[in-house]
């Protein structure tokens, strides 16, 4: 994965070593770096907490992946026009690239009603979350580049369709480092292997403790979703303690005789952190603890919400102990939020699964105080469009014009940003592209996305590439 | 030019650019379509911060780019070391002339000596031959071959080794694996849509015999790039190899499902013409996609006139959802006899089915006395009949369905529309077509014979013979750093993949220069190679440093002695199998288990590939997007980028592994099996075999001491007492296949 350089043999001062000791989860796999530079903390260990370079409105990102492209017209962007003129076709230009071919114009099948203080409409199919509207943050404005789930994902994902690149919670961990030593900064829970798969939480030429860990896959209940690895299955803790004394031993002597040698001193340290994250692994997931009204908040008690409820509670938890970047994905290992037809039935399971264990968070954030410096993101990899398809119950693919939202975090509250045309197909006002969205989102993290570069096989890098518009606009 | 520069990013829809306008004056306006704001560009994005005067100058400044040159061709640029013809030095004079075993050590020793270093003692036998073994087959010695190093005393004993290890068939199953990471091989797509390249293992194969085989490396060359064009020899099998050679062309990742064919095309000879650039010519290519390279002598002209020859190439077959790449047959004699043989089974089957209905309708016919037959006729057969009516269909059904398939490969072959000349892509853009340029080789590496591009040909042969010119500046020299960064952990060009401007200058020039002409002079031979840098005493060196080395050169560029090495993922794979006895030795053949261009994963996530297979590692499957955890872990490369420098990085998810992986834990009780089979019941025994086996050494006496105080401790700990001995055993196995010891060779 990394192109860099093999520089362990290089013997490195008795000085280094120890500081390099005190290192957390991920430390020394910024090995590359030691050659070009003398080696600075944030080096010796990459996950080390890095002080934002701009004032911070978030200290850590949720995102709430919805796979399948969510509609916006079903979801947060009713479009009058497209009530009116159902069934006919639509007036204006289509895409030049399409991903199928569509009819004619298709109203929601679902109403919108206005909410909260704010007044932002709603459909039918969010009631729960229509109750938090009034901490929302919706942008209407959205667009990509591409109209297939492979590219749009891995452009959402990593700001690239075509090439492999860091994603974006990569990026944060190595802008930022992570608040806790013991458990990895960025962590993906139940994400799907479909759609550029592991890129989608790759650190591609990052150094690799900035790799999100994924907890299970979409095929997995989220009840049963454990980092690889974590648990062994012959031994007591006991028993490996007393293993793990040998091995130190051992390694300690090994190192004594080959001299000072700081990859050898960190795989030494490796095997005690990852001793820790053993325990601290499976504490953050175990939600024994949590009161009922909590469970019941985040719908827990329900088998239709179980399993999102649960994602969203331990995403929660995760917040609580300084995980830095965590990502919720909704896929059901199948067609997810994709109705190219089926959509009346597709999307009301769909949205019914994810409601009230999105508004639980959202509650349950609020209420902790977590949500002031949280940065909540839901959505898709793209919308969807105006147009029907599937026998005039589904739409296709639409990356030219959909709606995120943002919460918490330094976000205006129940507001909306930019606009679709009159029938939703393309964004018309306020455009903010997929590059627009991760420059915000790195801004709101206090850190300047033209700033926040890395230098592979001899050039800069960055997650917004050559582009990337701060939206200040929705700084609250 | 403005130092106040603001960049103004908007869309403009109907072309779909990007553009950075300067303002207030208009003095630089940069376009980049939005379908190519790719990395590619990102060398734009050191301009553009330079042209701000922002601190991210920098980029620029390292590489020397100097507002005033105007890049792409300028004779400037041109000048740059790794586009001149190679030097034809001479080893140079050193005092320690007994030092010098090998010219390679004359040039070594120089650079020691300007610096004031001095090279370290030489290695020990057993950390030698462990560090060759390793090194040449990927395995560590058995205790034999370190018992018969051991006793031998004649001169060239380590000779002999060498010698022994490059013979091997293993051997190309190491170096073969090396290349593979330079040729981004995987058995899956990866990217958007992900499908199996259920053919791609006959490249792997291939190359693992090239190596075997040592093949020339010119003729590597020019079969990867052209092997469909070479004449055809008198042997069918001659052919098959080289259609089987092109697998370098067609194993990239494409966006399979990328609804804007134009662009999936050209994405995909973008791939292609990026992967050539980066692994036969350590040249970024792809940067001039877009715009003149920033940083190296490759214009976009240069650029489209390689496009032109790879656009009149064809990799795909069909361009609609899911894309289809091209595959030709590579049948022999025998597999078309074997498929004649299959059609005629079926066919006689059809006709014995044909002939079974036509005599049922008859008889009938005949008894119901009428001329013509009811609507559906077999429900009135009589029972026998329709029994042996399903008898033979269900044994038609069979032989279709294990009617053997040709064999196909996936390549290229010629395009039916040869294209003289190919517009430059303003920007990138397919959509914004420029003037027209001819077929061509990027201008800065002229050599004295430049090619000429038939009318006919797409013109790959003719490129593929540039690229393989003994005169050509970068092809030797590429590919000789390549082996010494195999060897020794750092390339003389430490950034393998990358000789321009923004890679690093070489630590020693002139033996670059030595070793490409003397490659060259041995017939490319990649096994003379090795010989060579093996021989020597710098590869010889013990990798204890001296005190001065430590300050003077922390990084070893300048090889006082041998860098400590991590072993790869492949190595800790295999050396935990085959220290367990249960490695699987067998070579070659089809071993992922999926059918061709079947769905990895589509909207699942179900991944049906096993790793679990007790096969050597390189032959385990290669999913792109859902690597094998181990490899993923151990830095594996990422299998879409041609690499030639892996990292070997230090997290605690590795420690994870060691410790709790299903597979650790598997081989540490097999291993502890072996113990006790071949030492009996004895612990010191054990031990000692144990150790020999781990680490070609016996245990020293505190360690064996350590190791009786844990076998005590965890036996007491062990509620079962029927199991604790093998329990303590397993554990202590365990903790030698996880110690450091097992996966740094000194």
């Amino acid at each position: 994965m990394n192109t860099f350089g093999l520089r362990f043999g290089a013997r490195i001062s008795r000085r280094t070593l120890l500081t390099g000791s005190a290192a957390g989860f991920g430390w020394l796999a910024a090995s590359a770096l030691m050659a070009e530079n003398a080696p600075s903390r944030s080096q010796i260990n990459p996950l080390a907490v890095k002080p934002s370079p701009l004032p911070p409105r978030a200290k850590r990102v949720i995102f709430l992946f919805m796979k399948g492209g969510p509609s916006h017209l079903d979801t947060f962007d009713p479009k009058p026009l497209l009530d009116r003129d159902d069934g006919k076709p639509f007036p204006g230009q289509k895409p030049r690239v399409q991903f199928a071919a569509t009819g004619a114009l298709l109203k929601s099948p679902w109403a919108f009603r206005n909410h909260g203080r704010s007044g932002l409409p709603v459909s039918e199919l969010f009631p729960h979350v229509a109750r938090c509207v009034d901490d929302l943050c919706v942008v209407r404005s959205l667009h990509g580049t591409n109209a297939a789930h492979g590219g749009a994902v891995l452009k959402l994902h990593t700001g690239s369709d075509n090439f492999i690149r860091p994603s974006m919670g990569s990026w944060i961990s190595y802008g930022l480092g992570s608040e806790n030593q013991n458990l990895p900064g960025f962590i993906t829970i139940c994400p799907t292997f479909a759609h550029g798969g592991a890129n989608n939480w790759g650190a591609a030429f990052l150094p690799a403790a900035h790799q999100g860990t994924p907890l299970g896959n979409a095929t997995v209940p989220a009840a049963d979703a454990v980092v690889r690895h974590i648990r062994n299955p012959r031994l007591s803790v006991s028993q490996q303690r007393t293993q793990l004394d040998l091995l130190a031993e051992m390694n300690r002597a090994h190192l004594r005789q080959s001299g000072p040698n700081l990859a050898l001193e960190g795989r030494l340290n490796s095997f005690e952190l990852a001793f820790r994250m053993q325990m601290a692994m499976p504490e953050a997931q175990d939600i024994s603890g949590e009161s009922d009204a909590i469970r019941r908040l985040y719908g827990l008690d329900d088998k239709v919400t179980e399993n999102f409820g649960r994602q969203c509670l331990m995403a929660r938890r995760f917040a609580e102990r300084g995980v830095r970047f965590i990502q919720v994905t909704h896929s059901d290992g199948d067609v997810q939020w994709d109705q190219h037809g089926n959509l009346r039935k597709g999307h009301a399971k769909n949205a019914a699964e994810v409601d009230k264990p999105i508004a639980g968070l959202l509650r349950d954030l609020k209420a902790t105080g977590l949500l002031e410096d949280t940065l909540v993101v839901w959505g898709g990899e793209f919308g969807r469009t105006p147009a029907a398809e599937g026998g005039r119950d589904g739409r296709d693919h639409n990356p030219e014009g959909f709606t995120m939202w943002l919460a918490g975090g330094g976000v205006k509250p129940g507001t909306a940003y930019g606009a679709t045309d009159d029938y939703g197909w393309f964004a018309a006002e306020d455009k903010v592209h997929i590059h627009d969205l991760h420059a915000t989102v790195l801004a709101l993290l206090g850190l300047d996305h033209e700033k926040l570069t890395y230098r592979h096989a001899g050039r800069d890098f960055r997650l917004t590439d050559v582009s990337g518009r701060v939206v200040r606009d929705i700084f609250s | 030019m403005d130092a106040r520069l603001l960049v103004n990013v908007h869309r403009q829809e109907s072309a779909g650019f990007l553009e950075f306008r300067s303002l207030p004056s208009v003095s630089m306006i940069v376009s980049v379509p939005c379908h190519f704001r790719s990395a590619l560009c990102a060398c734009l994005l050191a301009c553009v911060a330079w042209a701000r005067g922002s601190t991210t100058a920098e980029g620029a400044a390292i590489a020397g780019f100097n507002a005033s040159s105007k890049l792409g061709d300028s004779t400037d640029a041109r000048a740059f070391w790794s586009f001149q013809p190679m030097t034809r030095p001479e080893p140079p004079a050193t005092s320690q002339s007994a030092w010098v075993r090998s010219p390679v050590d004359a040039f070594i020793l120089k650079k020691l000596e300007e610096k004031r270093l001095k090279p370290a003692a030489p290695a020990n036998r057993r950390a030698l031959i462990r560090r060759a073994t390793f090194d040449l087959i990927g395995l560590p010695p058995t205790p034999a071959e370190v018992d018969a190093f051991l006793a031998d005393r004649s001169a060239n004993a380590f000779e002999k080794v060498v010698d022994r290890l490059l013979a091997s068939p293993h051997y190309g199953e190491r170096w073969g694996r090396h290349w593979l990471d330079v040729v981004r091989y995987a058995d899956s797509n990866g990217l958007d849509e992900n499908v199996a390249f259920g053919n791609a293992w006959r490249y792997r194969d291939y190359v693992i015999r090239v190596f075997n085989n040592d093949k020339r490396y010119d003729q590597f060359v020019l079969e990867q790039l052209a092997g469909d064009l070479l004449p055809d020899g008198a042997n069918a099998d001659g052919r098959t190899e080289r259609l089987t050679a092109l697998g370098f062309l067609c194993i990239g990742p494409k966006l399979l499902a990328e609804p804007d064919k134009v662009k999936l095309e050209m994405d995909m000879i973008d791939e292609q013409i990026e992967t050539l650039g980066r692994a036969l010519l350590g040249t970024t290519l792809g940067c001039a996609r877009c715009h003149d390279h920033k940083f190296d002598p490759i214009s976009t002209e240069d650029y489209y006139a390689l496009a032109a020859i790879f656009k009149s190439t064809q990799t795909m077959d069909d361009l609609k959802t899911i894309a289809k790449w091209h595959e030709p047959v590579v049948a022999r004699a025998e597999d078309y006899r074997v498929q004649a043989e299959s059609d005629q089974r079926v066919a006689s089957q059809r006709l014995a089915i044909a002939n079974s209905v036509s005599e049922a309708n008859r008889r009938l016919l005949a008894a119901r006395g009428t001329n013509g037959l009811p609507q559906d006729p077999e429900k009135l057969y009589p029972s026998n009949t329709l029994a042996s009516l399903e008898r033979l269909r269900a044994g038609l059904k069979k032989m279709e369905e294990e009617a053997p398939e040709l064999p196909t490969t996936m390549g290229v072959t010629e395009a039916t529309n040869i294209l003289s000349s190919l517009p430059v892509h303003i920007r990138g853009s397919h959509l914004a077509l420029g003037k027209p340029v001819a077929r061509g080789v990027p201008r800065a590496m002229t050599l004295a014979r430049s090619p000429q591009f038939g009318e006919r040909q797409s013109g790959r042969l003719e490129l593929a013979r540039w690229i393989a010119d003994p005169e050509h500046p970068l092809t030797a020299r590429v590919m000789v750093n390549r082996i010494w960064r195999w060897h020794f952990g750092r390339g003389l060009v430490a950034s393998t993949d990358n000789f321009g401007r923004l890679g690093e200058s070489p630590s020693h020039p002139e033996l670059l220069d030595w070793l490409a002409r003397r490659f060259i002079a041995d017939g490319w031979s990649v096994k003379s190679m090795h010989r060579l840098m093996m021989l020597s005493s710098v590869y010889q060196m013990s990798a204890q440093a001296e005190r001065e080395a430590e300050s003077v050169d922390a990084e070893n560029r300048f090889l006082s002695h041998f860098s400590v090495r991590r072993l790869e993922a492949e190595e800790i794979r295999d050396a935990l199998l085959f220290v367990s006895g249960g490695l699987d030795f067998t070579q070659g053949g089809k071993t992922i288990p999926l059918k061709n261009r079947e769905f990895v994963f589509n909207h699942t996530s179900k991944d049906n590939t096993r790793y679990d297979a007790p096969r050597r590692a390189v032959y385990l499957p290669v999913i792109r997007n859902h690597l094998y955890d181990l490899f993923e872990q151990f830095d594996y490369p990422d299998p879409a980028v041609p690499t030639g420098n892996r990292g070997a990085t230090v997290v605690a998810p590795q420690a994870l592994l060691m410790m709790n992986s299903e597979l650790v834990g598997q081989e540490a009780r097999r291993f502890a099996e072996r113990v006790a089979a071949e030492a009996g019941a004895n612990d010191a025994r054990r031990l000692n075999s144990a150790y020999i086996l781990a680490y070609g050494r016996p245990p020293a006496s505190e360690e064996r001491r350590k190791a009786e105080r844990f076998l005590a401790v965890f036996r007491a700990g062990v509620a079962d007492a029927s199991s604790a001995r093998a329990d303590a055993w397993a554990a202590l196995c365990q903790t030698l296949m996880a110690a450091n010891e097992f996966i740094y060779l000194n």
